[in-house]
């Protein structure tokens, strides 16, 4: 998802530094909001909690607005046509790394499953059980999945400075 | 020449031009030879396995001579 404005169709320029900082906070803060939200409803102090996690889930979404119209989510998610070769050999480089990460943790939540399943008798491993579970992981996915190309570019080598 | 100009003459994004300039990447041929139309020059003088001196060193040089 890239979002184009009329006034920089290439994207928002934005420092390496100023991106790299925005997905760390995107990819720390929403599943951090999540858990205080959702977790465990103990009494005192739950209602507090669960509006500390709904402000730091709508700050990852602040982030996540920021970064849909820099420059690296645009070479992420423009069309072939429109990017030069070094930008999509970039991206090519950048999709597999985000696609490795991706599979790697879908594979690493099916693990945990399955050990789950093992010894849940033992063990009270936390599953996914009620809407809002499932829907937190889903945005969570679905975030991770749109972001992650853009966020390897972030980490590419620093771009040349302008003339 | 400015990198922009160069950019619009071959049809890549200035920061390509910047990153060739560094040497962090290296152009397909046909960019070479895009590259190359455009200052008139043949296309083996934008490849080498050895790095390129930088202005300033190949200036030091002449000096010294």
């Amino acid at each position: 998802m890239y979002v184009r404005s009329r006034r920089r169709p290439m994207g928002s320029a934005m420092s390496p530094l100023l991106a790299r900082s925005l997905f760390v906070a995107l990819y720390a803060l929403y599943p951090l909001g999540c858990i205080l939200q959702l977790g465990p409803d103990t009494g005192d102090g739950s209602a507090l909690m669960s509006v500390i996690g709904l402000l730091l889930v709508a700050a990852s979404f602040l982030a996540f607005a920021v970064l849909a119209g820099s420059s690296f989510q645009r070479q992420a998610q423009e069309q072939d046509a429109k990017l030069d070769e070094r930008e999509l050999a970039q991206r090519n480089r950048a999709a597999y790394g985000a696609f490795s990460v991706l599979a790697g943790l879908v594979a690493l939540g099916l693990i945990y499953m399955s050990l789950r399943l093992d010894f849940v008798d033992r063990f009270p491993l936390w599953a996914p059980t009620t809407p809002e579970h499932w829907n937190a992981l889903f945005w969570g996915a679905i975030i991770l999945g749109l972001t992650l190309p853009a966020a390897f570019l972030a980490w590419e080598k620093e771009p040349p400075l302008e003339d | 020449m400015s990198r922009k100009d160069l950019a619009e003459a071959v049809g890549v994004n200035p920061q390509t031009i910047g990153y060739l300039e560094r040497g962090d990447y290296a152009p397909s041929v046909e960019l070479a030879l895009k590259i190359a139309a455009v200052f008139g020059a043949p296309v083996e003088v934008l490849f080498s396995l050895k790095p390129f001196s930088s202005l300033a060193q190949i200036i030091r040089n002449k000096g010294e001579d």
